[in-house]
């Protein structure tokens, strides 16, 4: 590259990656229309500066290229808290460097420090419907929370459903998290993620590829994928129907040889429908964190399957009429009414539902129904709040 | 020369009394009412006219100045023209002046002289009797209200020309016979529905037994033809009846809406407005005493199916009866105060398709799920005490049947609340709902276990103080239910089940 002078280590980003920055905005909505093909925008987004201009200007090619030429680095300036780092910066990630599709630069809020260390950790995505069942989004929680729990760098996009639940679930343990939000850092968030955010800041990341308050509409996050597919060692789906757009970022990171792992749902239940089509396609079946990090770190085979990798469902110590109907609320007896057998005296079901609640064994879901937790919480929280589980499990015993 | 006759006017609630004094004297032909009438109350001149000439007396062809004292409130409706006919009877000595002196009268006329009862007899009846009056002359379709007020001699008068005979003297119409009244109103008392015909669904029939005996506000919330509406229905079929008082209140409120009222009727009123009814239509608007669903729900249960569907001021508008109850209405030249001691019965989709919850045939977006969310858990949800989810069942259940009959339902709840009110008497209170902090340190006391669930509770972020004061309040009826006195923690357990919670999915903003 022409204008790959040498790089201010304290700037972040040198001028050429700065224009290029500045020229992406200006394109947004040309780029825009591209969105669809998603080969097609990965292309276009590997040619250099004036093919891109050439490729896309169309009428306004010579208005935009002399508004290129007279651009000054002041006018492309950093807002506060957002760092910038550019291709031929030391910090940049080096899973992005050799690669042309790669963004030529990144805004980075949290700071280009701590984007080095989370990309140099083993970094997994993880991704799914943003239409998720409580099934998915618990599932998503549980596995983002273990990960970040070991140590694993998760980065998803910024969407609702499964992804934002990764997202809390990696930040809740403290978490190494990546995220991608799609348009520029500065673009007001929706209100109900403003407090993700803010968690995020605190011990992630958030990047994106454009400046600080421009809309990256539909191509945006589109793009973002492609980042995401190249930071990832490993891609995780947690529930996703079989459509191009959710289906997008495990087949381009399958494209490009790296794992591609699912979590399996109800075969009748067509939000699973694309991680069934994933495993049968020869994706990995995980099964929670653990099996996450047997794929990061092979074991010999005896040794694997040795152990489980999710927790057996019986929790040790629980008062077996809890345990019960705990194990009855997996099997999908989730409504007090499915509970309680006729004739059986309905205090003794409702209480145990709300001792597990307590305990942070059960959760609510959509329509009320209970939703087993995954037992990590409840130790937590019982540890938490000193509300010892024996305590509670003694409170059955006077009924 | 001068005659006075005492009529009623009605402003919300209250019914003030009215001079009616009539002036005839000679001069040109014209005939003035002063004393801040309203409009209907001068068109009431074209009517008495006609109905003075039509039931064969003479309309003086004179300068007649009809005053309604006291001057100072406005006075409203149609019930003032048989006193002001007969007041300028009087005034022309056509009638003897003397009859009007102990006498109240009201009605509407009709051109022919027939007389139309107007709404708000029994209050007027009511107010009759304070002023110390002999006798009340009304039309017959309304004369069983008035006959609810003891003591007081009703007469009944369909025409002006029998109304004249009463006032001196003679005898009064027949009173009509019940059967004929309801054929006129085209009215039947509808038979009460009952709870063994609700199969399934035990947990929300369980819960709307506890909002019954204790009072508590109640919402159900669940796919479209779980049952929502059908088991709101019922609840007055469960309510223990009105007493003799509470039956009165509740037909004051019911005639001053302009209802007809039978008799005392000991069911307790169910309001159900659809849900595009507007502020003033539910909590009243001070204007000609306009009375809102709020306050004819009073004693009763005011039900709002499909809560999410309620324009938020509309919501926002019952959180000062719900607190109170009672709702005062300001506006530039009117004040009004109704009683809104209801009982809240709401029902709401889970979310705006209305299958959240039922397999994956919930097709609603975060962002729809979280505006519906917002929606319902304003001020208003803070101040239900129960929210019970229903679900669609599957074949098996529906064989279930009913968990029990309205008889069986009512009579626990009665017990629970003769409980309540031999416990809460020195409180002045008679409803666990009703119960402050101070009565249910007293009354609710917990053992080691049950105040260690609520303190979990709290800690795990489950209850708000307010949360906590609604549990505690539901625990105390669910013990009265099983007629105990010690709160003991499988109450709690139950309470804590059936508490207006946050679902899981917004943990994933956390």
């Amino acid at each position: 590259m022409s204008s790959s002078g040498t790089v201010h280590e304290a700037l972040g980003a040198c001028a050429g990656c700065r224009r290029r920055s500045w020229l992406l905005s200006a394109l947004s909505v040309l780029l825009d229309f591209r969105a669809q093909d998603r080969a097609r925008l990965d292309e276009l987004l590997s040619l250099d500066d004036r093919d891109l201009l050439r490729s896309l200007g169309g009428r306004r090619q010579s208005e935009l290229s002399a508004r290129y030429e007279a651009l000054s680095t002041e006018q492309i300036a950093e807002a506060p808290g957002v760092e910038a780092v550019c291709r031929h910066h030391s910090l940049y990630p080096r899973a992005l460097r050799d690669d042309p599709a790669s963004p030529w630069m990144l805004h980075v809020a949290g700071g280009r420090r701590r984007l080095a260390l989370l990309a140099g950790a083993p970094v997994v995505a993880i991704t799914g419907s943003r239409r998720a069942s409580d099934y998915g989004v618990e599932m998503a929680h549980t596995l983002a929370r273990g990960l970040a729990a070991s140590g694993v760098t998760v980065i998803c996009e910024l969407a609702d459903g499964i992804a934002s639940a990764a997202l809390a679930g990696a930040l809740e343990a403290g978490g190494p998290a990546l995220a991608l939000p799609g348009n520029g850092l500065g673009v007001r968030w929706p209100t109900t993620k403003r407090p993700l955010y803010a968690s995020l800041l605190r011990s992630g990341c958030a990047l994106s590829e454009l400046p600080h308050d421009c809309r990256g509409r539909r191509w945006g996050a589109v793009a973002g994928e492609r980042i995401v597919a190249r930071l990832a060692g490993l891609v995780v789906v947690v529930e996703a129907e079989e459509k191009p757009e959710e289906m997008a970022l495990a087949r381009a990171a399958g494209a490009r040889g790296k794992t591609v792992a699912a979590m399996p749902g109800r075969l009748t239940s067509p939000l699973s429908s694309g991680t069934h089509a994933l495993l049968v396609d020869g994706a990995r079946l995980v099964r929670g964190a653990q099996d996450v990090l047997d794929l990061l770190y092979p074991l010999a085979p005896a040794r694997r399957s040795s152990r489980g990798a999710v927790a057996e469902p019986g929790i040790p110590g629980l008062e077996p009429m809890l345990a019960r109907i705990l194990a009855l609320v997996g099997t999908g007896r989730d409504t007090p009414d499915r509970l309680i057998e006729p004739g059986e005296d309905p205090a003794k079901a409702l209480l145990a539902l709300s001792e597990l609640e307590l305990m942070g064994l059960l959760g609510r879901g959509a329509g009320g129904r209970y939703v087993p937790r995954h037992p990590a919480w409840a130790l937590e929280g019982a540890a938490g709040t000193h509300a010892a589980p024996d305590t509670l499990t003694a409170a059955t015993q006077g009924i | 020369m001068l005659a006075r006759a005492h009529a009623f006017t009605i402003d919300g609630l209250r019914t003030r009394h009215v001079n009616v004094e009539v002036d005839v004297r000679p001069g040109l032909p014209a005939f003035a009412i002063v004393g801040l009438a309203d409009t209907a109350v001068r068109e009431a001149r074209e009517r008495i006219h006609a109905a003075i000439r039509n039931s064969g007396y003479e309309f003086p062809n004179r300068r007649i100045t009809a005053n309604l004292a006291p001057g100072g409130f406005p006075k409203a409706g149609p019930g003032l023209d048989l006193a002001l006919a007969c007041a300028v009877l009087a005034a022309s000595g056509q009638i003897p002046a003397v009859g009007l002196e102990d006498t109240a009268l009201f009605g509407e006329l009709g051109l022919d002289g027939s007389i139309t009862a107007s709404q708000g007899t029994l209050a007027v009846a009511g107010a009759t009797r304070r002023a110390a009056l002999d006798k009340l002359i009304l039309a017959g379709t309304r004369v069983h209200e008035a006959q609810l007020i003891p003591g007081l001699h009703v007469a009944v008068a369909e025409s002006l020309t029998s109304a004249v005979r009463v006032l001196s003297g003679g005898e009064p119409d027949p009173t009509p016979s019940r059967a004929s009244r309801l054929r006129a109103r085209g009215c039947e008392r509808p038979s009460l529905l009952d709870l063994s015909e609700v199969s399934g669904q035990h947990n929300a029939v369980r819960a709307l037994v506890i909002s019954a005996a204790g009072g508590h506000n109640c919402l159900f919330s669940g796919p479209p033809g779980t049952g929502k509406t059908m088991l709101a229905q019922r609840m007055p079929s469960i309510l223990p009846p009105l007493s003799r008082n509470e039956a009165l209140e509740v037909a004051q409120l019911h005639s001053a809406a302009g209802e007809p009222i039978e008799a005392l009727s000991s069911v307790r009123p169910f309001r159900a407005p659809h849900h595009s009814i507007t502020a003033a239509g539910l909590i009243g608007g001070a204007q000609r005493g306009w009375v809102g669903e709020a306050a004819l729900a009073h004693r009763g249960v005011l039900f709002l199916d499909e809560l999410s569907e309620f324009a938020r001021p509309t919501l926002e508008a019952l959180r000062q009866p719900l607190e109170d109850g009672r709702v005062s209405i300001v506006r530039a030249r009117h004040s009004a105060v109704y009683p809104t001691r209801f009982m809240l019965l709401a029902a709401t989709n889970p979310c705006p398709c209305g299958h959240a919850g039922d397999g994956d045939r919930c097709s609603c977006s975060e962002a729809e799920l979280a505006r519906h969310r917002r929606r319902l858990s304003g001020p208003l949800l803070d101040r239900l005490d129960l929210l019970v989810d229903l679900h669609r069942e599957t074949t098996s259940e529906g064989r279930l049947g009913s968990l029990e009959s309205s008889e069986q339902a009512r009579r626990r709840a009665l017990d629970a609340r003769e409980r309540q009110r031999s416990r809460l008497r020195a409180h002045g209170i008679g409803l666990n709902a009703e119960m402050d902090a101070g009565a249910l340190r007293e009354h609710v006391r917990l053992d080691g276990r049950g105040e260690a669930m609520v303190s979990a509770a709290r800690r795990r972020g489950l209850l708000s103080a307010r949360g906590e004061s609604r549990l505690l309040r539901v625990a105390r009826t669910i013990a009265d239910l099983d007629g105990v006195d010690r709160v003991r923690t499988r109450d709690i357990g139950a309470a804590l089940a059936l508490r207006p919670y946050a679902t899981d999915t917004e943990r994933s903003v956390a």
